[in-house]
């Protein structure tokens, strides 16, 4: 039962975080690789929160999605002033200096990590509760993304994506466009974050690497990147995925590679064959009913 | 009748490239003032230095009287520069519709907040902008497009459509980079009727334009540019005529 709890809710926070980085480079075309790390400064953020200062789950949650947006802003403020490709490449400095600071400060455990997280629920319920709250998280995630994006300010985000000089000769300042999508994704991300540091009460750098930016964007473009539904399904597939690979019972040398290469064969598959991914549409039309 | 654009002793440079040299201009309301001269004359540089894509290094750009040459390229369309591009740049995963309807200046129902939470002003924020795209569209008899991917629209009617994304600012002054390089037919006269209308209801146009003929049909009067200065300005009639400004520029084409 707890295993069967543990993988819906890793689904579910993948989903979350598939969701927000599709936003970020789906919707927004922001070309960032650092959405670990805010994944990690939620889970940091609220673990911390919950080990020493004793404050109640909800309020240690919320303040690890508060680091995450305001760290954010503050990446977004310093580079995205500049241009698309800076992005790329400070989000993946930023990526790797957070975590290696992660890595060898005191008060996040260095690369032992923090295993005293707090339980707030006891008992043999504690599982379903989990999948509850995250279900109820992630459902609440992909419909923020989905209004905002089918609003008129999804509108201006999709325009500049298309076409930023149009979009700001139209009177659009991309600059606060631009933060906005990106603390409201990272914001997503720290919340998946938080719950995951509760649920499995154990966080180390090595669950945040930046490798797991590639995984989640082989969600998103295995899903179909710029549409509401891609992330949920890219992330049920791979994060399903790999638990088949264990039932296969290969050796544990094995399947670190076996799933490395199952990733990027995807994407480059879906990429060549079906850029759309599996619910996008295949030709140009892939944002229709916002203008109804 | 006070310009509605005016410009003093604009420069600008790339490099050793002088794209803008001491440019002196006004435009008036209902004017329809041609801007022709050869390639690399600096027509679209001047474009780009109205509305902002570049900062002028020195110079003046008033705006029915206010300053706007220090302003981002954001803040001089929500100041009433409107423009369009040579090569359209419109939103091609975008409908005709959800093009227009990112052309108003100043647009509320745009802030995330208000956008997610559906307010009563974004809705009618909402609904006067469609209606005045539609108003617009009907105009250009293109009302049954609105709902149609606009990259899968033929390419004069994209070149329409981009005109009318530009309309949906209501400021005064209107830039059209070569609005009919590769438009032919009912397109042709579409474009001229609403430029004309525009005109008329008292928008100062400018407009980029190789096609002399076009020049002729539409504006009153035009400058002659190059190399980023401005050589005369006068009727239509009176630059063709001109030998030396021929020479500059038509005496190419005669010899092809």
């Amino acid at each position: 039962m707890e295993y069967i709890a543990g993988t819906v809710i890793l689904i579910a926070l993948f989903i979350i975080l598939a969701a927000s980085y599709n936003l970020i480079i789906g919707y927004g075309g922001l070309n960032t690789v650092a959405h670990p790390i805010f994944f990690a400064l939620g889970a940091y953020s609220s673990a911390l929160l919950g080990i020493h200062a004793g404050l109640p789950m909800p309020v240690c949650i919320l303040a690890g999605i508060a680091v995450a947006v305001l760290v954010s802003v503050v990446l977004a403020v310093t580079t995205l002033r500049i241009s698309g490709d800076y992005l790329l490449i400070a989000s993946l400095g930023f990526q790797l200096g957070l975590l290696e600071l992660i890595n060898n400060l005191e008060f996040t455990g260095g690369p032992a990590g923090l295993s005293a997280v707090p339980n707030t629920f006891m008992g043999e319920r504690r599982g379903l509760i989990y999948v509850v709250i995250c279900v109820l998280a992630a459902s609440a995630v992909v419909w923020a993304i989905w209004r905002t994006m089918n609003g008129p300010f999804g509108r201006a985000v999709r325009a500049m994506r298309d076409d930023e000089l149009a979009c700001a000769a139209l009177g659009r300042g991309l600059i606060s466009i631009k933060i906005l999508i990106f603390a409201m994704g990272c914001g997503a991300a720290g919340l998946a974050g938080g719950l995951y540091a509760y649920f499995f009460q154990y966080i180390s750098p090595d669950q945040f690497q930046v490798a797991q930016s590639a995984q989640i964007l082989t969600m998103v473009v295995l899903g179909g990147i710029g549409t509401t539904m891609g992330p949920i399904v890219g992330a049920l597939v791979l994060v399903a995925l790999p638990q088949a690979i264990n039932f296969l019972q290969l050796p544990n040398s094995l399947v670190g590679t076996v799933q490395g290469l199952i990733f990027t064969t995807l994407v480059i598959l879906f990429l060549f064959l079906r850029p759309g991914g599996l619910v996008g549409h295949t030709g140009s039309q892939s944002s229709h009913g916002a203008a109804h | 009748m006070d310009p509605v654009l005016r410009i003093d002793d604009l420069c600008k440079s790339f490099g050793g490239i002088v794209v803008a040299d001491h440019i002196d201009l006004t435009i008036a309301p209902g004017e329809i003032l041609g801007l022709i001269g050869p390639n690399g004359a600096g027509k679209t540089s001047l474009f780009n230095l109205i509305s902002g894509v570049v900062p002028p290094d020195s110079g003046k750009i008033q705006l029915q009287g206010r300053n706007i040459a220090g302003m981002s390229l954001h803040k001089r369309a929500r100041a009433g520069v409107a423009r369009t591009w040579q090569h359209m740049r419109l939103f091609r995963t975008m409908t005709v519709l959800e093009n227009l309807l990112m052309g108003p200046r100043d647009y509320p129902g745009e802030s995330l907040v208000a956008s997610v939470l559906g307010l009563g002003r974004v809705r009618r924020a909402e609904r006067a902008a469609h209606a005045q795209a539609m108003g617009i569209l009907e105009r250009m008899s293109l009302a049954q497009t609105a709902n149609a991917i606009v990259v899968d629209l033929p390419f004069g009617q994209q070149k329409l459509i981009g005109l009318a994304r530009a309309l949906m600012n209501d400021g005064r002054l209107l830039l059209l980079d070569e609005p009919m390089a590769g438009v032919e037919g009912s397109n042709y006269e579409t474009m001229q009727r609403v430029v004309h209308d525009e005109a008329a209801a008292g928008r100062a146009v400018c407009v980029v334009e190789h096609n002399v003929g076009f020049i002729k049909d539409l504006c009153t009067t035009a400058v002659f540019m190059a190399q980023g200065k401005i050589l005369q300005r006068g009727t239509v009639d009176e630059l063709t005529r001109s030998r030396e400004l021929t020479e500059l520029y038509f005496g190419v084409a005669e010899e092809a």
